[in-house]
């Protein structure tokens, strides 16, 4: 059945890249113009009719953003992965929050991300989780984690000695727990 | 309504009108059911039938009002201190936070994360850290009687000093809440 599916995608999209292919799974990369028309054909005749989820890679080396739909035919019980490249400044990508409402929250979550804009999304630049963020949005390859976390949260105390008893003893200022005092007292 | 004047000075008691008090206070610490992090699912082995706190006189209470101690248990977000702050500062007088695992500490494996903060003695005033990741109910069961101990010993002041040096615990706390919207003082 994945042949079918495959030969049917392959007529209408001669510029259809195979990634990769199982007996329930197809990978596909169609070019960025035919990207919307491929997953409402995969809907409307194929059958592909749920969302499961749409993931970004950020290609950094590419200077692409990897947008990838990933549906799923519960009958047939196969899974069609439409992947897409948009280049990465300011990255903007035609919504499907129109043709399935749960892309909506997808969205929010890649547009927090990673900042690519959904116009067409009825709730696009919402919070989603982070609140109130200003700094260059965190999954992007360069945006510098650990330097942020030294310059909002502060430096962290290295360690100067390996003896865990020692080291306690310097944040806490004992090491004279019940339990340990009791152990002592047997010895 | 919300209080809208800075927290009294806690007033001292007669020494021994304190000392019966303190022993009454450690054999019944109430806990404020909330878990922050990955640590919250130790607690439930802690206080159901297995390692039962309760033998401790340790309960679980649905609401910060009718509690004593608060637990952070593990990794905070910044999105969570908002909440952590809110709910400590509702808890009655006096009170006692107890911190569970690495990630309280100095960051632990989340050191480089934008997201959750790394030393929590900055924002909040900690009495007891229990080391781990995460602690097993034993080693929180031993943190507790630790606890139990600084309380009758009268060594665990952390609300006393929060209240004194609010100024500057509530600089810190802003410094990386940036879209503050809790009311100043919240008891």
């Amino acid at each position: 059945m994945i042949d079918k599916v495959k030969k049917e995608l392959e007529i209408r999209f001669p510029l259809l890249k195979l990634v990769r292919e199982q007996h329930n799974y197809l990978h596909v990369k169609v070019e960025r113009v035919s990207a919307m028309d491929a997953i409402v054909m995969a809907k409307t005749t194929l059958g592909f009719t749920t969302l499961q989820l749409i993931s970004t890679i950020d290609r950094l080396e590419e200077d692409v953003f990897q947008i990838t739909w990933i549906l799923e035919n519960y009958d047939l019980c196969t899974i069609l992965l439409i992947s897409s490249n948009y280049p990465r400044e300011n990255c903007i990508v035609p919504s499907l929050s129109q043709i399935w409402p749960t892309a909506s929250a997808f969205e929010r979550e890649i547009f927090e991300m990673f900042g690519i804009s959904f116009p067409g999304n009825p709730r696009e630049g919402e919070d989603f989780l982070l609140e109130d963020w200003k700094d260059t949005p965190p999954m992007r390859r360069d945006f510098e984690t650990e330097e942020y976390s030294m310059r909002v949260y502060g430096e962290r105390q290295p360690r100067e000695h390996l003896d865990p008893r020692q080291y306690i003893g310097d944040i806490v200022g004992e090491w004279n727990t019940p339990m340990g005092r009791k152990r002592e007292e047997e010895k | 309504m919300y209080c809208n004047q800075r927290p009294e000075k806690p007033g001292n008691k007669k020494e021994f009108l304190e000392k019966i008090t303190n022993m009454a206070r450690a054999n019944s610490l109430w806990v404020t059911a909330y878990g922050t992090g990955c640590g919250a699912i130790e607690l439930r082995p802690l206080h159901t039938s297995r390692f039962d706190m309760e033998r401790f006189g340790i309960a679980m209470r649905p609401t910060p009002r009718q509690a004593d101690v608060l637990i952070i248990s593990g990794y905070l977000a910044t999105k969570t201190l908002k909440r952590v702050i809110r709910v400590y500062e509702q808890i009655q007088d006096p009170k006692y936070i107890v911190a569970l695992g690495s990630c309280t500490i100095n960051g632990g494996m989340y050191f480089d994360s934008y997201n959750t903060l790394n030393v929590l003695d900055k924002y909040l005033p900690v009495d007891v850290y229990v080391m781990g990741c995460m602690p097993r109910p034993e080693a929180i069961i031993d943190g507790f009687s630790l606890l139990m101990e600084k309380i009758k010993d009268g060594r665990a002041q952390g609300w006393k000093h929060y209240k004194e040096n609010l100024d500057y615990y509530r600089e810190n706390q802003k410094k990386i809440i940036t879209d503050w919207d809790l009311p100043d003082y919240n008891w």
